[in-house]
């Protein structure tokens, strides 16, 4: 089953003086699959998600997310496939600061129509599945980064998706606390069997991926399966 | 440094190039506004002045009577006196053509034999054959026109000028047309020159005359002459220079200058508001680059120091524009007051171009640029004082602004009981100019609980927007809970703009349901005919010939004269109504609502004593049995107060006796209205006043410009009139919620900015297009929703004022409070439509936001 595939992806930015953050990019990653993307600031890791979650768009080639070719997609389709399909995290949490533990883990399910009855008993559950059974009501200022990172991380994952893609979420994290992150997307995969994408600098991460891919220049200079370390 | 930090606010301002230009708009349009109606206000008056300076020629004093004016007979004595060189009668009459359009045209009588030394008129000699026109002035059709009123009738020398006069519709013959320069120049060139004996005459004046122009001998000292006329002539009679009538004029249109200096209040307290609530978000928004600088190393108070020279440049640069944009609107305001004045007061301005006042200019430039700075120092201050680690740092940890805390609250609450009680209790005594401190402490009160109230009000909507609207609204209203201070600023400005909306409308209300009881009351007459179509006229009235001639025409019962003019009282003036009383007292069921009816009823009959209005009495300290004494052209009238009556006639309070003592007292049998009583067998029949009226417009058409009404009618128009006189106070209004409109546009465009990330991470987890857009939407909603609850709240409390204490500095009485209620349900719809519109561009900007860019790490 294959999940994403790029065919010839390319993804320059700029006019007269082109910059090519991603060139032919042809990849295949199947259902499942747990694939560390790594490379060196400015190798295109970042396009290479924003691409593939339908966020922007390559200026040449196919993206296929579950067979579907996204490219011929309009935002609204796009929006909602992101929606149910694709979790997100990121570095910064990108929490909304206003809202509460609930609120912010409700919020793509509330997007959908839900009322509130019926989507906050949900996020409270997949909240109490990432350890912040305790934090219901806090908001993302009242709670340390990892607590963050995990409220991130449920509201990621509470349509359950097939699909889960992560830019550096350790990377504002001390080394122990986002070890315990790791351990909670492993177990989550373990349950949910979601495709991961993590892009880290952190070589610890590897060792919880099956497959690790190496960018430079916009370019996969290495593509290898893994044993998986732990 | 400082050059660097210039730099950085340069790229501000490009960067954000429409806040910046919303900023300077909004300071330039509170600056605008202020000027505006100050210099309009000064340029009516110079314009006013300016007509009767031209008018006066070469007159060095001038002896004025009151309405009435005096005999002609003074006019021998005056030139008897020592000293006087010469003096020549003159009247004045705002009359209308018969020509289609029925146009105004002042008519100023003058003897043509000595007037010339006093008043140069050149004539167009061109294809005149008139010798002399002044001499073809003896003929008793003869008139003499302007030239610019010549072209606009297209009429030539011996040309037919038919004109309504007191004696019906007569046709002039122009036997001289003089130049557009002088006195061709008054009233726009709308002016006519006509024998003054030919003028007594056909504006039933009798041997009346309403002023004299003289001039001194060469070696005399004017302040001496002056002194010597005033004893030789009877009293109330003033001599004064044509340069020291503009005072008298200022008195007599004083109802509307009032009304302005209000306006003007409202205007400076918009404006002020306005340009701090710029600022105060502008800065507020920038909390990030202040931390940026602050951690770069520039110092907190060069930070600050940035932020205080951008608002002075910012300020100073909308105060130019707004004075140039003011000077502009002056000119509109300027028409709809000269309009006014000539159409209520019959005085006529004479156009020029607004008048520039330096210092107007300087105090507009000053409070533009102080308030900006004030307005940008408190959140600068505050801003400068944020830990810059904080503010660097990302949305998550974002400070949330202060919590407002109960000091403020309380403070709040404190102001708005003060100034309540103020109200209820003060005394009247105080002048006006502090009496406004009381709306000025309530609304600043509000404004301190506003947030509070925002909040609330906020969180008891959002259950009912979240099930309507689902999580949107739940992002929008704790955006707005969470910024307080953002939202503050533009809730307050709608408050503010909706609260004088809806206080003048509630003011106005109050007034005509006061005014319509009392017409209910006192006004019983089946037709009424007027002079004019603004209650009546200064200078033109009817003849008792007319009353006759209405008598004649079948189911008419009976005619009755009224004659209502103003006359000097104590330092001001009272509005002087006589008319048949025993017609009046047998419809009129108790109408006395101080002293003794039968009494009263006797005495008036009797002409033995007068009605006052209890707004009169109020305002004097006067009771049943004090006098009160006039200066009338015969000798002084002096009579004691029968009876006391709550009367809307006049804001400056009324008296009220029968005619015979006016005719004997003032020897004038001019006539303002003419009341119409029909047969009992018409008064029965709903049509039947109007089938009179129609028969009266019969016999009236052609010959007499009346305005006739019914009983209904006559009500309805005198609401109407109460409504047009507002109009001014009503722009105003319009200007403050137009203003409070950007306020809306520029929040939302902030929220929206500052918000970026927060809406590229909606986008990012699944947010829709068009569920970011119904966002920012309801945003504006929400605040338009507090704004007309606070508007109506602070609407209120500007009622209480103004029905209390405003109406009874001006008037004399208080009003009862009535509250527009219809007023405000379709203000509610309308403003939320108002904020949408001006959320357009914002949701725009929201929808079409760059998400990569926007959850990238900037
Ligand atoms: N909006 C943009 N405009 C122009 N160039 C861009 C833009 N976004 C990214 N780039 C360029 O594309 C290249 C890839 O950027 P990208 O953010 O994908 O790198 P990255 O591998 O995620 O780096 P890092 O590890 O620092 O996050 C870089 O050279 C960057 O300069
Ligand atoms: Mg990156």
């Amino acid at each position: 089953m294959r999940m994403i595939e790029l065919v010839d992806v390319s993804r320059s930015y700029g006019g007269l003086t082109k910059v090519a953050a991603l060139s032919n990019i042809n990849l295949t990653i199947g259902a499942g699959e747990r694939v560390a993307v790594m490379g060196p600031s400015g190798s295109g890791k970042s396009t290479f998600l924003n691409l593939v979650c339908g966020l922007d768009q390559p200026t040449a080639g196919t993206i296929l997310i579950d067979g579907v070719d996204i490219g011929i997609l309009d935002d609204d389709s796009r929006t909602r496939l992101r929606r149910e399909r694709i979790g997100m995290i990121f570095q910064t949490f990108n929490l909304l600061p206003t809202l509460t533990a609930i609120e912010n883990v409700a919020l793509p399910l509330r997007l959908n129509g839900m009322s509130r009855r019926v989507a906050e008993p949900r996020a409270v559950a997949m909240l109490k599945r990432v350890g912040l059974g305790g934090r219901l009501d806090h908001r993302p200022d009242q709670l340390s980064g990892g607590e963050r990172q995990r409220m991130a991380i449920a509201r990621a994952l509470i349509f359950e998706p097939p699909l889960l893609l992560a830019d550096e979420p350790t990377g504002n994290l001390d080394s122990q606390t986002g070890d315990e992150i790791l351990d909670l997307l492993d177990q989550l995969h373990g349950e949910l069997n979601m495709t991961i994408l993590l892009v880290t600098h952190n070589e610890e991460a590897i060792r919880f991926c099956d497959r690790l891919v190496r960018l430079r220049d916009g370019r996969v200079v290495n593509d290898e399966k893994m044993e998986r370390g732990r | 440094m400082i050059g660097a930090l210039g730099q950085v606010t340069f790229q501000q301002w490009r960067a954000h190039r429409l806040r910046t230009l919303l900023t300077i708009i909004g300071i330039s349009l509170g600056v605008a506004v202020l000027f505006a109606v100050r210099t309009a206000n000064v340029t009516l008056l110079s314009s006013l002045t300016l007509t009767v300076e031209k008018l006066a020629g070469k007159a060095t004093l001038q002896v004025v009577g009151d309405e009435g004016g005096f005999p002609e007979s003074v006019c021998e004595t005056v030139k008897d006196v020592p000293g006087v060189h010469v003096a020549q009668p003159v009247i004045e009459v705002l009359a209308n053509t018969a020509f289609a359009d029925e146009g105004t045209l002042l008519i100023v009588g003058v003897d043509m034999l000595g007037d010339r030394e006093l008043r140069e008129y050149q004539f167009d000699e061109e294809g005149s054959e008139i010798a002399d026109p002044l001499v073809a002035l003896a003929q008793p059709d003869s008139i003499l026109v302007s030239r610019t009123f010549a072209d606009k009738y297209d009429l030539e020398d011996g040309d037919k000028l038919p004109l309504y006069t007191s004696q019906g519709r007569r046709e002039f013959v122009v036997r001289g047309i003089f130049k557009p320069e002088g006195i061709g120049k008054v009233f726009d060139g709308q002016i006519a020159v006509m024998d003054v004996f030919n003028a007594q005459y056909v504006f039933n004046r009798g041997r009346n005359i309403d002023r004299i122009d003289l001039m001194n001998e060469a070696d005399v000292d004017v302040d001496q002459l002056a002194k010597r006329i005033r004893a030789a002539i009877p009293g109330g009679i003033e001599v004064t220079p044509p340069t020291a009538r503009g005072e008298g004029i200022e008195k007599a249109v004083s109802a509307m200058r009032i009304g302005m200096l209000i306006a003007s209040f409202i205007a400076l307290l918009v404006g002020v508001f306005i340009i701090f609530n710029t600022f105060n978000i502008a800065v507020n928004q920038r909390w990030k680059e202040i931390g940026v600088l602050r951690a770069i190393g520039v110092e907190r108070r060069n930070v600050q120091l940035m932020f205080l020279a951008e608002s002075v440049m910012m300020g100073m640069i909308g105060s130019l524009l707004g004075i140039a944009l003011g000077y502009l609107l002056a000119v509109g305001a300027e028409r709809l007051m000269s309009e006014v004045a000539a159409k209520i007061f019959s005085y006529v301005a004479t156009q020029q171009p607004p008048v520039f006042r330096w210092d107007y200019a300087i105090t507009s430039f000053a409070l533009g640029t102080v308030t900006s700075l004030i307005g940008a120092w408190l959140p600068s201050r505050a801003a400068t004082n944020l830990d810059p680690a904080l503010a660097l740092h990302n949305i998550e940890t974002r400070q949330r602004e202060a919590v407002l805390g109960r000091g403020r609250l309380l403070l709040g609450l404190a102001l708005i009981a003060t100034g309540l009680l103020c109200v209820a209790f003060a005394p009247l005594r105080v002048s006006l100019d502090y009496q406004f401190v009381y709306p000025l402490l309530m609304l600043s009160g509000l404004i301190l609980v506003l947030p509070k109230m925002a909040e609330l009000v906020a969180r008891i909507l959002r259950p009912f927007l979240d099930r309507l609207f689902g999580t949107e609204a739940v992002l929008a209203v704790e955006s707005m809970i969470q910024s307080p201070r953002r939202t503050t600023a533009t809730v307050g400005a709608l408050m503010i703009g909706l609260s004088f909306v809806f206080s003048t409308a509630s003011y106005v209300q109050s007034y005509q349901r006061t005014v319509s009881q009392w017409m209910g009351r006192f006004i019983n007459a089946d037709l009424i005919i007027s002079t004019s179509e603004m209650a009546r006229s200064r200078t033109y009235h009817f003849s008792e010939e007319l009353g006759r001639q209405i008598a004649a025409i079948p189911g008419i019962k009976r005619v009755e004269n009224v004659r209502f003019l103003f006359m000097p009282y104590a330092e001001d003036s009272i509005a002087v109504v006589s008319f048949e009383m025993d017609g009046w007292f047998a419809r009129v069921n108790d109408p006395i609502d101080v002293g003794d009816s039968n009494e009263a009823r006797q005495q008036l009959l009797a002409g033995k004593g007068i009605l006052a209005s209890r707004n009169l009495t109020t305002r004097y300290g006067l009771s049943i049995g004090d006098t009160i004494t006039l200066q009338t052209p015969t000798r002084p009238f002096q009579l004691p107060i029968v009876g006391i009556i709550d009367d809307y006639t006049s804001e400056k309070g009324s008296i009220f006796f029968d005619r015979k003592l006016y005719l004997d007292y003032w020897r004038d049998s001019s006539v303002d209205m003419i009341d119409v009583n029909l047969e009992d067998s018409l008064r029965q029949d709903p049509a039947g006043a109007v089938l009179v009226r129609d028969r009266i417009q019969q016999v009236l058409r052609g010959q007499h410009r009346a305005f006739i009404y019914t009983n209904t009618e006559y009500r309805k128009w005198v609401l109407d009139l109460i409504d047009g006189f507002f109009v001014i106070n009503y722009m105003q209004t319009a200007v403050a919620v137009v203003i409070a409109a950007l306020g809306i546009v520029n929040t939302l465009i902030i929220s929206v900015t500052e918000r970026r990330r927060e809406i590229g991470v909606l986008r990012a987890v699944g947010g829709l297009r068009r569920q970011i857009g119904r966002m920012v939407l309801l945003e504006a909603t929400i605040m338009a929703i507090v704004g007309v609850i606070s508007g109506t709240l602070a609407g209120m409390m500007n009622t209480l004022f103004l029905v209390r204490t405003a109406a009874s500095m001006v008037g004399g009485f208080t009003l009862p409070f009535h509250f527009p209620i219809s007023l405000i349900i379709i203000a509610l719809p309308l403003t939320i439509l108002v904020s949408l519109l001006a959320a357009w561009w914002p949701a725009r900007k929201a929808v079409n936001l760059n998400v990569v860019d926007a959850i990238g790490y900037e």
